[in-house]
């Protein structure tokens, strides 16, 4: 570690770099090399994040969000990409069933402690740790919504079908959040939102005799909304940031 | 005052490890002495907006955290190294601290020049493209006090930042604390009473939660002039106070 303006002899030089002009401060010149040297350029994506966030802090946030890392995005188009298969062959609607477990466990996933490294540093920052996790359940959500459109229009599925999964998706993506925040555990997220799923599914199956009356049933649509605000409501609350008692 | 803090208490369950402390801290380096489970951590949470206070006042850079502008406010002046430092081992140094002063909401034009000095500052110049995975557990502490001073914060909090640094990054670390004592309040909460001797001005020693003793260093040796255990005269004074506080 330096200290400052110690290190530099009469003549504003550092030792053995040579004497250099009074007036020239070597320190503030490196410094501005360095700077330059090492300065990072962000991709077209992050600049893009930045303009629409007004916040490159919050798009930088955004860009290390681990359910948004190339893996993850390439693993849930695999996962898609298969299911569009199954379904083609066999008529089984796995994409529309398949797509609100994906992103369920993507929200859980986005952000949180054990999940996020530096979790307990970013919560010392003044780009609040709530904003972080909104945009990056938003992102999470709107790319996993893509990819399900994407894979449920090439697996040739009906339209009530095809678009039946977005408000379950929302209701699943929220349950997801709600006990990841509130578990302060990603797995707890993605275990209770599978398992609410699966309930779900199984339970309209039981119902009507068909896998996807969870997707298809119209009478499910105001359920799934209020629910996927009180879990949103729970989220919120999980996440308020510690007003304390000052 | 940069610091005050008037009946501060924090409770987990039943346990209680802040038990209702009072602190006011201007500029300077402030000393956080105390045996392992004394409350310095959980104190220096709260004073990093991390942990809300059970019960209590809090005021940091003469604001409430307790509402939303302000503790922004405060977050902006604020450089923090918890005990333990979570790192992305994919980020290289410089763009590791980068990050921490774009969350910081430093205006984006000053942060590489920021990132630059707070980089070498810390004596980490040759190693700022080096991936965060490839570096001794020693480096890894002195990034995190590089992303701690990157906003040239006004109250700064150290857990235990000597922690993995060999004596001779000990020496320079404590000359930055003094420099950076001169503008900013510095809190360092450590176990090792040299460096207290070396670098701060205050003491602050905890037990329990509680704090048993706040003076300058030579209040401290004074008090364990005669009696106490340890090899040297803060050390001394240091297990006199705490014998003392048990009793």
């Amino acid at each position: 570690m330096t200290s400052g303006h110690d290190m530099t002899d009469e003549y504003g030089s550092r030792p053995g770099h040579g004497p250099g002009p009074q007036d020239v401060d070597l320190d503030r010149v490196w410094t501005g090399v360095a700077a330059e040297v090492w300065l990072r350029r962000p991709g077209p994506v992050e600049r893009l994040a930045g303009r629409l966030l007004r916040s490159p802090g919050l798009a930088r946030a955004l860009l290390t969000t681990p359910s948004l890392l190339l893996g993850w995005v390439i693993a849930s188009a695999v996962v898609l990409g298969t299911g569009a298969l199954v379904t083609l062959r066999t008529g089984t609607p796995l994409v529309a069933l398949l797509a609100p477990a994906l992103a369920g466990a993507g929200i859980a996933y986005a952000y949180g402690p054990g999940i996020d490294p530096a979790w307990e540093l970013s919560q010392s920052m003044a780009i609040g740790d709530r904003m972080v996790l909104l945009v990056r359940a938003l992102a999470v959500f709107g790319l996993n919504a893509i990819l399900g459109l994407v894979a449920s229009a090439a697996s040739g599925a009906a339209a009530a079908v095809t678009f039946g999964w977005l408000v379950p998706m929302t209701a699943v993506c929220a349950l997801a959040l709600a006990a990841a925040t509130v578990g302060r555990s990603a797995n707890v997220g993605v275990l209770v939102g599978l398992t609410g799923w699966l309930i779900t599914v199984l339970s309209a199956r039981t119902v009507t005799g068909q896998f996807s009356a969870a997707l298809t049933s119209t009478t499910l649509t105001v359920p799934y909304l209020i629910f996927a605000a009180c879990c949103a409501a729970i989220a919120l609350y999980a996440t308020r940031i510690p007003g304390g008692t000052s | 005052m940069n610091v005050e803090l008037s009946e501060l208490t924090r409770r987990f369950g039943r346990t209680e490890a802040v038990a209702g402390v009072d602190l006011e801290a201007g500029p300077g380096v402030l000393g956080l002495l105390g045996p392992n489970g004394a409350g310095k951590t959980s104190l220096l949470r709260m004073m990093a907006t991390v942990l809300p206070p059970s019960s209590g006042t809090m005021r940091l850079l003469g604001r409430d955290p307790g509402s939303f502008g302000p503790r922004r406010e405060i977050r902006r002046g604020l450089g923090y190294l918890p005990q333990n430092l979570g790192y992305y081992p994919g980020f290289t140094v410089a763009e590791f601290v980068e990050y921490f002063a774009l969350l910081k909401d430093m205006p984006p034009r000053q942060v590489p020049r920021a990132v630059a000095a707070a980089i070498e500052h810390v004596g980490m110049g040759d190693k700022a493209r080096k991936k965060l995975r490839t570096l001794s557990g020693g480096m890894l502490r002195r990034v995190g006090i590089a992303q701690a001073i990157v906003n040239e914060p006004e109250l700064l909090l150290l857990d235990e930042p000597t922690a993995g640094l060999d004596p001779e990054q000990r020496v320079a670390f404590r000359t930055l604390l003094r420099e950076f004592g001169q503008r900013a309040t510095v809190i360092v909460s450590t176990h090792l009473v040299e460096d207290v001797a070396a670098a701060c001005s205050e003491v602050t020693l905890m037990d329990a939660g509680k704090i048993v003793f706040h003076g300058t260093p030579g209040e401290l040796i004074a008090a364990g002039t005669g009696h106490g255990v340890g090899d040297a005269p803060l050390e001394r004074g240091y297990t006199a106070v705490l014998a003392a506080a048990r009793s």
